[in-house]
């Protein structure tokens, strides 16, 4: 026989429709945008994880100074267990737009291209383009372009698997997919260029395969000797460290993981949000269940009626959240990486895993913790239940209050002490809700800043890096001298850290480093150091460690660097008096032969991780907005009305009794009001310091330096957006209010 | 005339399942009168004292309070109504849960510009010693206590009972209903009580009998009894 309580279902579901609504709304989209993303993102993964192999992507690179002799290479390679690739690129500048343009020569055994659209060059004028950079230029498969005065014909749109994220450099915090592209032609359209800009750079494969990372560690440190001990080297990038190749494989996984974290919790104050509102109805339904209870019916028999309804309205939200996810949002989930990372081509399918974490796990979290607390609650007896004391133990009794404080204020205190699990749950979802929409709103005022900061504190408009030293007539170029170095904090992975040799009485740089040196301020702040901490660092193709001691800081925001006296450099790194090889200049040098310039770093280069990070998150930051306030809403909205139900026989009594509806509202909504206000007011410096923790978390692992900074518009919109959300849920709690009839204080005599 | 009711009518359902509760009552109560509405259940009394009272409303006909006729008030003026004439007592008390005794109180003389003195009327009410507690923490009788000081601490013109003694025993029955009697001669409150208990009518000023929803007597009690003699 039917369960006879499953009529109960309809009544109870038409009562509480918008309630369920709402939830079953929250649902399709959490569980259709976690599905969509875990969908696609499980493609990308899939396909990344395979291109390693499909694509023969290499187990590191590294390039010469010079060009090296076969019988180095050979010796390399027999020595090293490796076998090498040429794979000589030149750095070309565009005439067309502004940018650098990586070009390579054919590939045909390592690091071989994927093709999206088009063919791989056959004519010397032919380049295939990576899809980001072409998409970024509008060039695509029959468009020309100017590069180094050559003019180019696109004749296909790949991906470079080893630009999975178009890292320039190494030592770049950020990718830059506008300003920097890759591109591959044809050997003789590669050797068409001329070899100003050319590198010597090989990529290899161990002849055994290395197990893991560390084991990729241990191999790459014995490589890295036996290569510096055969010829000079300019770079050497193992893969594991390779941003280039991992950065994007990384973030891929690291989303997944937020994604779900975020899913999970917003389940579990979904399910919160059921506890209260079902307790509510339990008590209100009170009598009704001790009559059943009375009759025969069992306790599990209950709890699986009142879980009926929750979790019917998660299975509908799953059914059609897949669906939608499947259909719908996966596309455009897959946009926000296609739009950021040069990807391989990737296939949808059906995917358990994500039928698993989005679905099941959910259905989990809902489960236990409704099956918890209602068998909590149901395991009274069924006196109590007939009786409507709900109360466990002693009947509660009532806490005093001073009765100095004037009779609506006490009212006010009761209804706030009475609703204090609704109102803990407002909290967590006002947290909740605000971090999200912080996150929405922090970027572009951020990155607005840094790149502002950035460029305030830039040393010179340009500096030029020399590959050997070289004089120049203009007399406002000041000389100074860099090398690299590597951090050893025990804590963090090495990181490349520019030491500058600065000359006494700099113009560019206005520092007293007494005798030891300065450190930008963006490594003092990533790191934690402070003027006096030693500082260890070490030559990063050797094992030869140097030691200074901080002196100070040097407002450089944007770079992990550190500053001494230009003769203390040259005695530290034993190089001649007078060495010197870069040139801090406001302008351009022209008499400077090109070939002898390494690199020009400019006002573009600083800025290019700002410009990145606003074109790769910046449409996603809309959604985070929106997706904030309505969490904030969908929180507020349940609970408060729930405390309204919840009171609805004392609100008809007060109206009864002769309350105005702005006085009940001043009681019963106000009092929400002041908790929502103050939890909105005070838990926002709560979220910008969860936010900026996670940050400093996030970027501790990115190379250079990402200042976490908290522009106060962004907390005043916070706000405001918080306010005008509370507001419209204010104005609907009011029509509740006003709503109750009278008669309902006379239900419980029926 | 203090009080006076116009074929009042009120029905519930529609088509087939329509039930006239009320089918013209006419009424008339002087100020200060005790007045029992008597009658078995679904005579319609409870539905009449909820549209004196104005928590419901009648589908024809007027209540007018001093000349004032309450159809004529729109809603605010018509809480206003309640506000300053009306008291109400009910069979379930109807306290507000969670606050304690004489905040419930305290909840009525809010209301009033010449409230009762809230700790005389607990100590009145013998409710004192009880005035931090809980409602769920007293008895049935002393909650209907509180009900009653909530109701009274207002000072209203017109008491308005439905059926107080209804869910207590003999003996807690008749302290509450010497409270209103008291409360009756003390103030001079109109008091407009709702029962089905044929022994209460004995200590009424007025008794008006309902079945079917129609008056079917109302006469006044010229051999008016103490509560102390009532007996059932």
């Amino acid at each position: 026989m039917r369960d006879p309580l499953n009529k109960r279902l309809g009544k109870q579901l038409r009562e509480e429709l918008g309630k369920y609504t709402i939830i079953f709304l929250f649902f399709v989209m959490m569980i259709g945008a976690t599905s969509g993303f875990i969908v696609s993102d499980t493609g990308m993964i899939d396909a990344y994880n395979e291109s390693f192999e499909k694509y023969s992507i290499e187990d590191g690179n590294l390039e010469f100074m010079l060009k090296p002799e076969d019988s180095v290479l050979e010796d390399i390679e027999k020595d090293g267990g490796i076998k090498l690739y040429e794979n000589y690129y030149k750095d070309e500048e565009t005439d067309s737009f502004d940018s650098t343009l990586r070009i390579y020569g054919e590939r045909s055994e390592i690091d071989r291209l994927c093709i999206w659209e088009g063919e791989l060059p056959s004519a010397k004028n032919d380049i295939a383009l990576d899809r980001l950079y072409a998409k970024n230029h509008s060039l695509k498969p029959g468009s020309s372009f100017q590069v180094s005065g050559r003019t180019l014909n696109v004749c296909g749109i790949v991906a470079f698997t080893d630009y999975s994220a178009l890292y320039e450099s190494p030592t770049d915090l950020m990718f830059d997919n506008d300003m920097f592209g890759v591109g591959a032609m044809t050997d003789e359209g590669f050797e068409a260029f001329n070899d100003d800009h050319l590198h010597y750079s090989y990529s290899w494969m161990y002849d055994k395969s290395p197990a893991n990372d560390s084991e990729a560690q241990d191999m790459s440190e014995e490589l890295v000797k036996t290569v510096s001990e055969k010829a000079m080297l300019q770079n050497f990038i193992p893969a594991y460290s390779n941003q280039a190749i991992h950065f994007a494989g990384n973030d891929l996984h690291n989303d997944r993981t937020s994604m779900l974290t975020f899913l999970y919790i917003t389940m579990v104050i979904l399910a919160f949000i059921f506890v209260v509102t079902t307790e509510s109805t339990i008590a209100k339904e009170a009598s009704v269940i001790g009559t059943l209870r009375a009759s025969g019916y069992t306790k599990l028999e209950m709890i699986r009626h009142y879980m009926k309804l929750p979790m019917y309205t998660l299975l509908a939200a799953s059914v059609v959240g897949n669906v939608i996810g499947y259909t719908l949002l996966e596309k455009y989930m897959a946009a926000a990486y296609l739009g950021s990372y040069s990807l391989t081509t990737y296939e949808v399918s059906f995917n358990a895993d994500a039928f698993l974490l989005t679905t099941v796990i959910p259905f989990v979290i809902m489960f236990v913790i409704n099956l918890t607390a209602l068998a909590r609650k149901l395991s009274l007896s069924p006196l109590k239940f007939l009786r409507r004391d709900l109360s466990r133990g002693q009947k509660k009794k009532a806490f005093r209050l001073n009765t100095g404080i004037g009779i609506m204020t006490r009212f006010r205190l009761r209804i706030f002490f009475q609703n204090i699990p609704g109102y803990i749950v407002i909290i967590f979802g006002i947290i909740l809700g605000y971090s999200i929409l912080f996150f929405g709103l922090m970027f572009e005022p951020m990155l607005d800043n840094f790149k502002e900061e950035t460029l305030n504190n830039m040393i010179a408009d340009n500096i030029y890096v020399l590959r050997m030293p070289v004089e120049t007539d203009d007399q406002n170029a000041e000389k100074a001298a860099m090398l690299s170095l590597e951090t050893t904090f025990e804590k963090y992975k090495a990181e490349d850290v520019s030491v500058y040799g600065i000359a006494d009485d700099s113009k560019f740089v206005k520092i007293d480093h007494g005798k030891g040196v300065s450190i930008s301020t963006a490594m003092m702040n990533k790191y934690g150091l402070e003027k006096g901490d030693r500082l260890k660092l070490t030559e990063k193709y050797s094992d030869k460690d140097y030691e200074f001691t901080i002196t100070g800081s040097y407002d450089y925001p944007a770079s992990i660097a550190i500053f001494m006296d230009l003769d203390s450099f040259c005695e530290t790194f034993e190089l001649d008096d007078g060495y010197f090889n870069i040139y801090f200049s406001d302008d351009k040098l022209e008499d400077i032969d090109e070939r002898l310039i390494m690199s020009r770093i400019t006002e573009e280069d600083m800025t290019k991780t700002s410009r990145q990070m606003t074109r790769s998150m910046g449409s996603i930051m809309n959604v985070f907005k929106w997706f904030g306030v309505a969490m904030f809403v969908m929180v507020i909205y349940l609970l408060a009305k729930l405390i309204i139900e919840k009171n609805a026989q004392s609100i008809s009594m007060t109206k009864i009794l002769g309350y105005y509806d702005r006085e009940i509202n001043g009681l019963y909504v106000h009092t929400t009001t002041i908790v929502a206000l103050l939890s909105m007011l005070c838990t926002l410096p709560l979220v910008d310091f969860l936010i900026g923790a996670i940050f400093k978390m996030v970027f501790m692992n990115y190379s250079g330096y990402f200042a976490y900074e908290t522009d106060l518009t962004v907390m005043l919109k916070c706000l405001i957006i918080g306010i005008v959300s509370y507001s419209l849920v204010a104005f609907v709690l009011n029509r509740s209010v006003k709503k109750i009839p009278l008669a309902e204080a006379l239900k419980n005599a029926e | 005339m203090f009080l006076e009711l116009s074929q009042i009518k009120r029905a519930f359902g529609e088509g087939e399942s329509r039930v006239e509760v009320l089918k013209g009552i006419d009424l008339k109560i002087e100020k200060g009168e005790f007045c029992v509405l008597l009658g078995p259940s679904g005579s319609g009394k409870s539905t009449l004292l909820n549209i004196i009272g104005g928590i419901d409303t009648a589908d024809s006909g007027y209540i007018s309070i001093n000349g004032e006729k309450t159809a004529d008030m729109n809603e605010k003026a018509l809480t206003r109504y309640r506000r300053k004439h009306l008291g109400y007592i009910f069979q379930m008390y109807n306290l507000i849960p969670n606050l304690n005794i004489k905040e419930n109180v305290e909840v009525g003389a809010y209301l009033s510009d010449s409230p009762l003195e809230v700790d005389e009327l607990l100590k009145t009410l013998g409710l004192y010693e009880h005035r931090h507690k809980l409602p769920n923490q007293l008895s049935g009788g002393q909650q209907q206590r509180t009900a009653i000081g909530r109701a009274l601490v207002k000072n209203p013109d017109i008491l308005l009972c439905d059926e107080p003694t209804g869910a207590l025993d003999y003996k807690t029955s008749k302290e509450i209903l010497a409270l209103i009697d008291d409360v009756h001669n003390k103030y001079g409150t109109t008091v407009i009580m709702v029962t089905h208990n044929d022994a209460i009518k004995n200590m009424a000023d007025r008794v008006v009998k309902l079945r079917d929803g129609m008056i079917r007597s109302d006469r006044l009690n010229e051999t008016k009894l103490t509560v102390d003699e009532l007996e059932w």
